[in-house]
Parts: C-alpha cells; structure tokens; sequence
C-alpha cells in the first residue's frame, strides 16, 4: 500500500501526499461541520466489550496494523484557497492507546466515562486528528475497546470494515494462518469519485433525481421546529418479538421482498402518519459500495437517498410496499448521486430547508466482529448528526431486531422518543397482519385509553337550572351593592333588578316566553345590558344584532330566526314589519312585585349569529343548561366574588361578550359597560380599568397586542386578563406578562360549545411554545381524531371534537347542518360530539395545541369568517365569472382578505366592492382586489392558492440575471428572502428585505456553492445582485469576514468628506447600513468596529484610548476634515470622545452626531449589571427583546439560543460570536469609567422621542460638555434608531448640516 | 441440481421486480437497483439449489457475466 501511495503512476490514481479535494460526498459534512464547529455529533464512534483471555499483544499489533492500513485515519484536511482539501499526514496516523484501569473502584463506569467524554468533544478536522483507538484494560479477561472517528473519514460499513479487519489480524496470530490482502489505497476510491463527477452516468443519475424529486412538497419531519442537529441525542430501544419477526419474514417471503425493505416501506408510512401529510420524504442511507472500488476501502461514501411516499393507505398493503420496494431499487441504481447535490440542485442548500426528514437505516449485517475465544457486544455510540429522528433496526430479522430510535433534543423531549419507538413496534406489529395501512390505528391501545377518557374525566356536580333563575337569586341577594357602571354612573343590584323585571313582565305580557326569540339591536349602554337580562329573565331567548351590519344581511337573519319582538332605539334601521319596542316605551316600574320563570334547563338561552360556507349565516342555539354550566365552571374556578368588577366591552354579537354581561350578576359583583367604540381604543381602555378598578378584562389576542404597544397599558394592575377568539402567540403571552401585573388566560371555544370549552392559564415562568388552549372545562370532553374518528397519540395532528354538557341544541331551522356537524359521539353512546373543523394536536401532559383550520374558515381580529360567504358575495354581484377569497399573511400578524376574481363581461372593480359592501359586513370586506384571466387550478382540480399572485407585487423593473453567477445569486436572494421569484439584476440584497444580520448565511451560502467568500465587506459595498456576482467571479480575497476595523459602508463622491460611523454596544457597525446607503448626495460612509471583535486582540486601557485609535484610524483614510462623525447609543459617547481628539490634534470637525447617547455620569448612576444582564444584552443586540426570553441567563443557554433561532448573529463563526460577548461584556466597565472632556463645539443630538419618559435622559445632560447642543427628536424608540424609517430622517438631517457648514454655528 | 444461466438471469430478475430480458450480460447489476441484502438473498436461493458462492466474490464483479463465470467454476469443481 505504501508503494501503491509513493508510485501513483501504478495505479492510476492520484497521489495522497498532495492537496486532494474533498469527495462530494465529504463535501456536505465539512460545510455542516464548519457551520457549527462546536457540534461533537460529528463524531462517529462505538464501542465493544470484550470478555474472555484476550492476548493484549496479539491485539494491539492487529490495531495498530489495521490503523496503518487505513489511510482515512490518517487524513489531514483544511480549507484551501479553491475549496476544502485533504492530504496524507503521517504524523496523524493513530495507535492503539492501552489504558489500564483496572485498579479503579469501578473499571467500567471510569472507562465509560473517559469514552463519553471523548465522543463527547467535538474534534477540529482542520487542526487534530480524525481518529482515536483505545482498549481500556477493566480486568483479566474483561475489555472495553473503543474508537472514534470523525464522519469525515468513514461511514458505518468502514466502521465494519476496520472491526473486521481487526478480527482478521487478531485470528492470524492466534492460529498462525496467514490473514486476507491489507485494504486498498484510499486513492482509488478518490479517483472513482473524480470519475464519476465527470461521468455520463451522474448526467444520467442527476436527469433521474430531478425527475423523481420534480415539485418536492415542504419537508417536515415528525415533531415542528427547525431540523438542526443538538449537540446530543436521545436514545430509545425497543426489541420486537419473535411473532413479529416470523410474520416479517412470512410477508417478505410470500411478496417476494427483502424483509428490510418491508420495513423500511412500513416505518416510512407510520412517519408519513404521524406528519399527517399528503406526503413524505424520509431519508433512506446507502452504502453504495457493492460493485464499486470503495467495497474493501473503509471511507466515507454513504449516501442518504430520498424516499418520497405518498399517503396509499387504501391500497392492498403488499400493493404498497412492493411498489416502496421497487422506488428504493430504482433510487439505489442512481444511489451515488449525493444527496447535497440534490439539495443544491433544489435549492435547499444551506438555510433550514431539507430533502428529507427522519432517517429509516435497516442493518440486517450489524454484526459484532468474531475475535477467537471472546464474547464480543457492540454499543454504537453514534453514527453522526441526528437532524430530526434516526430510526435504526439493527439484527439478522430472524432471531433478533432491535429498534433503535435517535431524537433531536431540539425537536423532542427524551419521553416522545420512547413513545415512538412503543408506538411504532406497535405499529410495524399490527401492520404485519392488515390487508391496508389504513386499518391500522396509530394510538396504542394505552394511548387510544388515556386521550378518550383519562384526560376527559371532567365530571363536576352543578345544578340543573336556568340562567334566568340564577340571575333571579344574584339580582335580589345584594340589593345595595353597585351592579352597573356606565359613563361615571351607577345602578344598584335593587336598580337593576326592578328594571329588568318590568321590561320582563312587560315582554311576557306579549305572550313571549321560553325558546321564543326576542332580538336586540342596541348600542353598549345600560339599556343593552338591561334588554338583555328582562328577555332572559322573561324565559324568552335572544339574538344579539349589529346595526352597523349591511341591512340586507341583517334581513336575512330576521327572515331565519323570526323574532317575535325587536329591542331596537327605532324601527328606522330595521327591515320588514317587526314589531319593535324601544326604551323609550320600556316600563321603568315592573308590573308586578313577582317574576314568574317559566323557562327550563333544556330551553333556549341565546342565538347567536356566524358566518356561514355556503353565504348563508346560521344561528347557533344555546340552551340554559350549557351556558349554565361555562358561566358556574368559571365563577367557581377562577374565584369570582363580589369584589369583582368586570369590563364589557365585547359586541354582543360575539359570543365572549355573554360571560361579560352575565357573570358579574350571579358573582355579585360590578359590570363596567365600556362606551360604544372604546373597545378599539387602548387608551379609553387603559383609563376605564384605572378609573373604574376593574378586575377582569377579555382581549381577542390581536387586541392585546394593540393595547400592550399603547404605552398607557404599561404598569396596568389587575386580577385576571382572558384571552379567546384566536391563537394567542407566546410571545404576545411574554409581551404581556413584562408589561401588565395580572393572571392570562387562554381559553377557547366555538360558538357551538358555549363560548368556551378549554382553559389553559398563562404562565410568565412557564414559557410554552405555543401556548395550548389547554384542558376540558366541567363536564366537557375534547377528543383530537384522525379522519376515521380514531383517537390520535399525543403529538400527532388531528381534527379537534368537543362533547359533553355544553354543545349548542344546533343551528335554527338547519337540521341539515346540525346533522353533518353535531354527530354521534363513538366513545359515549347516545350523546353527542361536535366536529370543531379545528385541527389539533395532543402534548403529552393532556393539553390540547390549536393548529388551526381544516377548512376555509379565517378568523380576523377575532371574528369568524367563512371564506365561502365572502365567495358567494362576489358571485351574486353577477360581476364575475369567478372568485376566491383568500386570507393572506405576508407579514407576521397582517392578516389580510384578498378576493382573486375573473372579471365577468360587466365587470366593474368599484361595482364589485359597493356590492360586497352592502351584504358583508366591514370585517368580512377585502382589502384588495386581484383581477386574474383564471384561477389558478392544481393537478387535481382545486384551487392552487400557492400560485395565486401577491396583491401588490413591488415588482423593480431591470434587465434578468444573466451570468451563471447572477442566476445562482438570483435563485439565492430569492430563497434566503423568501420572494416569490428571483429579483431582477439590479435587485439590492437589503432593500429586498435582507437583515444585516442575514447577510452572514448569504456569505455562508456563497461560500458553500463557490468555494470561496466574497466578504461582508463586499456585500455591503454591491449588495445588488449583478455586482455581488462581479466580486464572486472576480475570486476576491476571503479574508474579510465584515468584522474589520474599518468597514467600508458606502460610497459616493470623492470631493464630499466621509461620514465615520461608531459601532453600539456589540461592536459591529452593520447597523448603519441603511443610513449609509439614504444619505443625498451619496458620500463614502465608513464604519468603526471594535478591534476586540478579533480574537486575540487586547481590550482597550479606556474609552479615551479606544477613542483615540478610531481617530488614528480616520485620520489614515481621510487625513483631511472636516470630518463627520455619529454613534448610536454607546457609539455616540465615543463620537464624542473622538471629536475632542480631533480637536486637540488640530484637526476641523464637522458634524457629530449621537444617536440618543446620553453622557457616561447616566450610566454611573445606574447599578451595576449583573454579568447575567451583561450577557441578556447580547439578545438586545440580535434583535431580539430580552424581556421575552427571562428564562435564558446563561452563556450557553444565549449562545444556543441565537444559534437556533433565526437571528443570523448566531451563524457567525464561534471566535467571531465569541468577539462580541467579549465586547459587550467589557463596554459597562469601558463606559463607567469614562470621565467626558468637554468639546468645543456644537453636537447634533437625535433623540428618541417615543423613549425614556421618565427616566430624564434628555440631550441637555450633554451641556457640560460641548458648546451647544442641537436637538432633533424622531418619533421613534432607542432600539429603532436605525432602522429604515428612522434612517431616513436621520439621513436627511445630516445631509443638511453637512452640506451646509451648519456644524460650524 | 444445475444453475444455468438463464435460471440466475431469472432469479436476479425477479429480486429486481425486473423483466429478466432487461439483464444484460455485462450490466453492472448494482446500476440495476441491486443491492447487498437481495445478493444475500440470492447466494441463500443459490446455495439451497446447491451451489455455494462466495458473497465477497460476487461482490467484487456485479456483473451477470462474472456471476455466470463464478457459478461454472464452482459447478465444474463438483
């Protein structure tokens, strides 16, 4: 072999003593390790316990033969100028390390606890060397013998292949017969792999790839979230049992299958399940080495083939898995096609988009090596990075198999992991003996028990009454106690019930009384709330109506539920010939001093109104009984009393307002009726909660979030906030907890269940991602259910069903309706379960996760909206051939309804809309209109909404990509920006979206594609798209990583003086990209960055010596003033700094500019920060908001934190991200111990006017120390001071004094 | 009991779910979406049938041809 390496010629193939490139197959994992060098899952390593009389000579000299005849092991590899290299190093080659520890107490727990710590370090391929072999002596007779090797240098077969290599050699000896040849040279396979990228064979591999993957839907795995691989992984082992097994084996034989691709074919359709797509991709390994010159080379060559597999469970099963047996056969005949060609083929390289999802590995060969007298056992220690879920069936399938099954801990918890591996045995076992997949349940028969039962056992005792009788006895109990509170005035209990009694009396005298119904359609007031009490009071039912509805819609309700009477101020607004009685006719004095109630638990309590599919709304019937029990459940659990005051502010026409009007009154305690119109004005509400001590209050979520950016509702104190209509986001959950001193909670329930049917309360501390709408309430049951109305396993999606005491009796005068949605209930004979049409998800603590509609419903701020409605709308307008109302989301929280419509031949785009907007009401209108030739239509005939256009698509008119470069740059921005189609040539990188911070993964992706990094720097000078692509082909040098000294931000006119630039507190000055690039006219802008970014370098003495290089720095590329300087925040005391210097030096100073920077004495004043706070600010820094994230204090949590999420700070590499935890940690000492000088001459203050309103930090603190100060407030917070908007007005300031000379005043 | 070559052509054909006019000669039966285990299955098949060959053998030259080469050797031996 040594002679095959010193004499390439003989061979053929190329020499190992020179740079050689990466195999593509090395290629992925180098960028992947390069991307998160810390990760020790590149570490592949096992180990095996040896017991028996080992000859410890025999098998040291068999090792170390073995590690010499391996060339992987003796790689060198680093990253070369034209890409990644490797090369022979002799001096790497390892040797078989003995360590004796059998002196120790517990041989084997140190032993194992030295090889979890050495799989447990991440080895630098660059620096180390790959591999380490060791026998850890436990005692005569009893070994452990270890090796590790970087995924770089082998795959699983090497790994078999370096085991039995061993064996061999260790045989030989002991019997004195000779052993096989040594292993090949490594040569061969490089050369084989330099083959076949050039080979016809790949063209005709990559043609087939492309084929098979042509619109490859959204990879998922089993478990939401990102698929990148932790730093660790949990294990889960399960054995199948021998009957399992003989039925595998009678399968695969009477289909004429190996068995492991029944296997394989069987645990991709339980994955395929359990995601609940249409369909999935799961990652099947390859060896590729049969027939190839790798199949003796231990190496790494494997493979990771995509299986695509569609959801066929109506199939005849061994239909199924025979055709999933002949995908696989097809895909391994093009199986050394690398799996990250096919990624960049996609464009899925890089970013969190994937080709597959979890892994499905059968190793019917994973044997332990046969040494000569021992027992030998294999524990695989890993295999590499787990991405998601690994599923490992490891044994011969006859005798044994295992089931070995790796979860991300990013993705799941240790107990989901378990879970599956049970679920899944459960699954293949049960599947074995089907005639299809889909007579298979995914629960176990445990898990079928605890999500119908155990989690629903919610049976509380409350009394079969009425609301009316419970309002009876509340409205007598405490005749002196305020009831209502409207305007600064106030009614007693005694008021209101001889109010209510006398209109009651009075409407009971007209013959009303139970499940007739009485509408109502009156603004909040008194007189709202008093309609509504007297009609219940009178046994009667009744229907809340907006009058700011469209007059036709409300005739069409009245013409449904025929009201027998109308509570309306006039009969003006109302259509048809009602009766209508207004206050003004109402009794104030009761008829009578006794209120006979005639209604029934099982009558009628309130109809209420929703949208409907079909342009048609129903109205949901809700009996006594029902609202009884929400109104009871909530009293009782949530501690309501006398002392509470609860704020109505809820339209009556939505459901959440009846627990407003209603509980105060059988609590005993006080409403506060908010005026029409203040529900939509934070400050109104603010000021009534203050004014008025309300307790408790109700948000739709998106209303929360409005009313926590007023900062009114700051400081806000009170007992309880609700939440329900829509998702409550975590962080909104974060939001409120930091600003309002009060208990959240969330609860849910369609109209149809009583207002709500689950509760789940918010906990700051508890960090719930997302927040689940939680448990049952009283007697009330939820069950999630897959399409055969089977209960799901916890974590898988289905269709949330409610039951139990307070479903609706069913839509009025639609039994159709009520049929197809109220259906029997299979888990309780004789009653009753509502499909919701929501979909749902189990977690395991038996809490339920919204997941949103199956359906075309949409909810808007709350309100329910049947998308069908707003279609039928636009087609009865006799405008258009055809219409599809879709709600739009392409921003985060801008929810909007877009009508796509194909113009009829009268077709008027304001006729359409004054149409729409005389039957819908305003909520259910679009905001904008979109005229199409056709809707566009999928393969089977539905409306393909992905391929409807964006409303308004900001489309920048230029000439197309042109060079290969330009396109594949093209493809990239488009991708990392998440536009609909590549930009134009002329397309700017940020303008198009790009953060600055996402301008590293775009240098990251540049660098995966074409070997070589254009640098920050560069990006930041042409962030188009045709001069990004002149910098790649030019090959510009790689060593700028944006983290310089002096970063170039912009250019402009030679003549104009620069603008310096101070970096904030992170050091990195990328922040004033966008200032750079809106100053008028366009001059160079040049930014400072902390040199303590580089590692290595000292921190500076003081902010006046780190102050003083800035100025040395400026000076040596622009040795003539004036010279114009601004700083944000911290960056704007050094500006200061720096300006003194200047001056002292002679120089001319132009306009210093300070960002809202306030002197060092306000810093002085301040505690000192913990190291914790230190560290938080590093969130602040990434853009994040700290208070959000209170569970996140130490360095590694922050670091991984930023890592994980999206914010790209995390993707700088580890020394980079290290540099500016350095800078941030040091800018409190540099700051406090800075004592300003005093400059004399004027600065230009920008103050962040929106901010500090109380802590007096004002531009005047600065008078000490500069000649004047010029004030500009901007309407903006400290940390929005350099965003866009706020840029541009800083922009246009500057440019002004710039220009001018004004500095000089 | 005799292997011949269309018997083998046959056998590897129907592991492969493959029409065995499709097997060429001196196709590399890798190419063709052969793989390790449906090989072990073949030698198990073979060796039933009587004729033992070595997995590793096979391994080396996925080719009928080679395969057909290897089994005649074997056969001859007897």
């Amino acid at each position: 072999m040594k002679a095959a390496l010193r004499q390439p010629g003989l061979s053929g193939a190329p020499s190992l003593s020179d740079r050689h490139k990466l195999t593509e197959a090395q290629e992925g994992l180098w960028y992947a390790q390069r991307l998160d060098p810390a990760n020790p899952l590149f570490n592949t390593g096992h180990y095996a316990e040896l017991r028996g009389p080992l000859d410890r000579d025999a098998f040291r000299a068999a090792a170390d033969q073995m590690l010499s005849e391996a060339e992987a092991l003796h790689l060198k590899m680093g990253q070369g100028s034209d890409g990644p290299y490797q090369m022979l190093d002799p001096a790497r080659r390892p040797r078989l390390e003995v360590v004796d520890f059998s002196d120790q107490d517990d041989p084997r727990a140190a032993a194992l606890a030295s090889i979890k710590a050495d799989i447990g370090t991440a080895a630098d391929p660059a620096s180390g060397p790959l591999a380490s072999e060791k026998l850890f002596v436990l005692a005569t007779g009893h070994h452990l013998w270890y090796r590790r090797v970087h995924h770089l240098a082998i795959d699983g077969y090497g790994m078999a292949l370096l085991n039995a290599r061993v064996a061999e050699l260790y045989n030989a000896r002991r019997t004195g017969r000779a052993a096989g040849p040594a292993f090949p040279s490594l040569a061969a396979v490089l050369a084989e792999d330099a083959a076949y990228r050039a080979s016809d064979q790949r063209r005709s591999d990559a043609a087939y790839w492309h084929a098979a993957l042509a619109d490859l839907p959204e990879v998922t795995g089993l478990a939401p979230g990102r698929a990148l691989s932790a730093h660790g992984f949990d294990r889960a082992v399960m054995g199948l049992d021998a009957p399992v097994l003989e039925n595998l084996q009678a399968r695969a034989r009477a289909w004429n299958l190996p068995w492991p691709d029944l296997l394989t074919a069987l645990t991709a359709a339980y994955c395929r399940r359990f995601a609940g797509g249409p369909e999935i991709v799961v990652g099947v390994p390859h060896m590729g080495r049969l027939g190839s010159a790798s199949a003796r080379v231990p190496a790494m060559v494997m493979n990771v083939l995509p299986l695509r597999l569609a959801a066929s469970e109506t199939l005849p099963l061994a239909d199924f898995v025979t055709a999933v047996a002949k995908t696989l056969v097809a895909s391994r005949r093009h199986g050394r096609y690398r799996s990250e060609q096919m990624r960049r083929d996609l464009g899925l390289l890089g970013g969190y988009r994937r080709l597959y999802g979890p892994l499905i590995n059968v190793l019917p060969f994973d044997v332990p090596p046969l040494l000569d007298g021992i027992a030998v056992t294999m524990e695989t220690l890993s295999t590499g990075p787990v991405d998601d879920i690994t599923i490992t069936f490891r044994g011969d399938g006859r005798t044994a198999l295992a089931l070995e099954l790796d979860t991300n801990p990013g993705l799941y918890a240790p107990r989901e992991g378990v879970a599956q591996a049970a679920r899944l045995a459960e699954f293949i076992s049960r599947a074995l003996t089907a005639s299809t997949l889909e007579d298979v349940p995914m629960a176990t028969a445990e898990e079928a028990r605890r999500y119908t039962e155990t989690v629903n056992s919610t049976v509380h005792p409350v009394p079969d009454t009425t609301l009316a009788a419970l309002l009876d006895a509340g409205l007598r109990r405490t005749p002196h106690a305020p009831a209502l509170i409207f305007g600064g005035r106030t009614w007693t209990y005694a008021d209101l019930e001889r109010r209510t009694r006398a209109l009651a009396l009075q409407i009971q005298a007209q013959g009303i009384g139970p499940d007739a119904i009485v509408a109502i359609a009156l603004p909040r007031s008194p007189e709202l709330v008093i309609a509504l009490l007297a009609v219940i009071r009178a046994g009667a039912a009744y229907l809340p109506l907006d009058l700011d509805h469209p007059p036709e819609r409300i005739a069409r309700i009245l013409a449904s539920a025929q009201p027998r009477l109308i509570l309306a101020a006039s009969e003006d607004a109302l259509p048809g010939s009602l009766p209508v009685l207004a206050p003004g006719a109402w009794h104030d004095e009761p008829m009578a001093s006794e209120l006979p109630s005639p209604a029934a638990p099982g009558d009628l309590t309130y109809v209420i109104y929703t949208s409907g599919s079909t342009g048609e709304p129903k109205g949901v019937m809700i009996e006594h009984r029902a609202i009884v029990n929400r109104l009871e459940w909530m009293r009782q659990h949530y501690g309501f009393s006398a002392e509470d005051r609860i704020l109505q502010k809820t339209p009556a026409t939505f459901d959440v307002s009846v627990w407003e009007f209603f509980l105060p009154f059988i609590s005993g305690g006080a409403l506060v009726v908010a005026p029409p119109g203040a529900h939509r004005d934070p400050k109104a509400i603010a000021a009534l909660v203050r004014d008025n001590g309300v307790t408790t209050i109700h948000f739709v979520p998106s209303m929360l979030s409005v009313f926590l950016d007023a900062p009114d509702a700051h400081g806000l104190r009170l007992r309880r906030v609700f939440c329900s209509g829509e998702e409550l986001p975590a962080d909104l959950g974060a939001r409120f907890h930091a600003h309002v001193e009060a208990e959240l909670h969330n609860l849910y329930g369609p109209t149809e269940a009583a207002v709500d049917i689950s509760y789940w309360p918010v906990r700051a501390e508890a960090g719930d991602r997302p927040i689940p709408i939680g448990f049952p309430v009283w007697n009330s049951r939820l069950y999630v259910l897959d399409d055969h109305d089977r209960p799901v396993p916890p974590g898988m999606v289905g269709h949330l069903h409610l039951a139990g005491v307070q479903l609706a009796r069913g839509y009025l005068g639609r039994p159709d309706l009520t049929a197809e949605r109220f259906v029997p209930d299979p888990f309780r004979p004789g009653e009753r379960m509502y499909r919701t049409g929501d979909l749902a998800r189990w977690r395991e603590d038996g809490a339920v996760v919204f997941l949103g509609r199956s359906d075309n419903q949409v909810k808007i701020r709350g309100l329910r909206i049947e998308l069908g409605e707003i279609e039928a709308a636009a087609m009865a307008s006799g405008l258009v051939g055809a219409a599809a109302i879709v709600m739009r989301e392409d921003r985060a929280g801008q929810k909007r309804l877009i009508a796509y419509v194909v113009p009829g031949p009268h077709y008027v785009e304001d006729g359409l809309r004054a149409y729409m907007q005389g039957v819908l009401p305003d909520y259910m209108l679009p905001a904008a209109l979109v005229t199409l030739d056709a809707l566009p239509v999928s393969a089977n005939g539905k409306l393909d909404r992905s391929a409807l256009p964006l409303p308004r698509f900001a489309e920048t008119a230029g000439r197309p990509p042109a060079t290969p470069t330009e396109r594949a740059l093209a493809t990239l921005y488009a991708e990392l920006l998440g536009l609909p189609e590549p930009p134009s040539a002329e397309g700017d990188f940020f303008n198009l979206g790009g953060d600055s911070l996402l301008a590293v993964t775009l240098m990251l992706r540049i660098e995966e594609m074409w070997g070589a990094d254009p640098g920050l720097g560069a990006l930041f000078e042409r962030p188009d798209i045709a001069g990004l692509a002149q910098r790649i082909d030019a090959n510009a040098p790689v060593s700028d990583n944006g983290l310089q000294p002096l970063l170039r931000l912009g250019s402009g006119r030679d003549t104009l003086a620069p603008l310096f630039v101070v970096h904030p507190v992170g050091g990195i000055a990328w922040c004033y990209r966008h200032l750079a690039g809106m100053l008028s006219p366009r001059r160079a802008v040049y930014g400072l960055q902390a040199p303590a970014l580089t590692p290595g370098t000292a921190l500076p003495d003081s902010l006046e010596a780190l102050a003083a290089g800035y100025v040395d720095r400026l000076l040596s590329v622009s040795p003539r003033g004036p010279h114009h300087i601004a700083g944000w925040s911290v960056g704007g005391i050094i500006a200061q700094a720096m300006a003194v210097r200047l001056r002292e030096l002679g120089e001319e100073v132009g306009v210093v500019a300070l960002l809202d920077s306030y002197p060092s004495d306000c810093w002085r004043v301040e505690a000192e920060p913990t190291p914790t706070e230190a560290l938080r600010a590093l969130l602040a820094v990434a853009g994040h908001v700290p208070e959000e994230h209170p569970d996140l204090v130490t360095r590694e949590q922050i670091v991984s934190f930023l890592k994980a999420g999206n914010s790209p700070l995390g993707a700088l590499p580890g020394d980079a991200l290290d540099g500016v935890i350095r800078v941030v940690l040091d800018v409190n000492r540099l700051v406090r111990g800075h004592y300003h000088r005093r400059y004399d001459g004027p600065l230009t203050h920008f103050r962040a006017a929106l901010d500090h309103r109380e802590s007096g930090l004002l531009p005047t603190l600065w008078r000490p120390y500069a000649r004047s100060i010029d004030t500009v407030d901007l309407p903006f917070l400290h940390p929005q001071m350099v965003v866009p908007a706020a840029s541009a007005m800083i922009a246009r300031e500057l440019d002004a004094r710039m220009a001018t000379g004004s500095f000089l005043a | 009991m005799t292997l011949t070559l269309e018997t083998m052509r046959a056998d590897i054909a129907r592991m492969l779910h493959d029409d065995p006019r499709n097997i060429g000669l001196d196709d590399n039966l890798m190419d063709l979406g052969l793989d390790s285990m449906r090989a072990m299955n073949l030698v198990l098949a073979w060796s039933e049938a009587g004729v033992d060959l070595d997995f590793s053998a096979l391994a080396e030259k996925p080719t009928l041809a080679g395969w057909w080469a290897l089994a005649q050797a074997r056969q001859d031996a007897k």
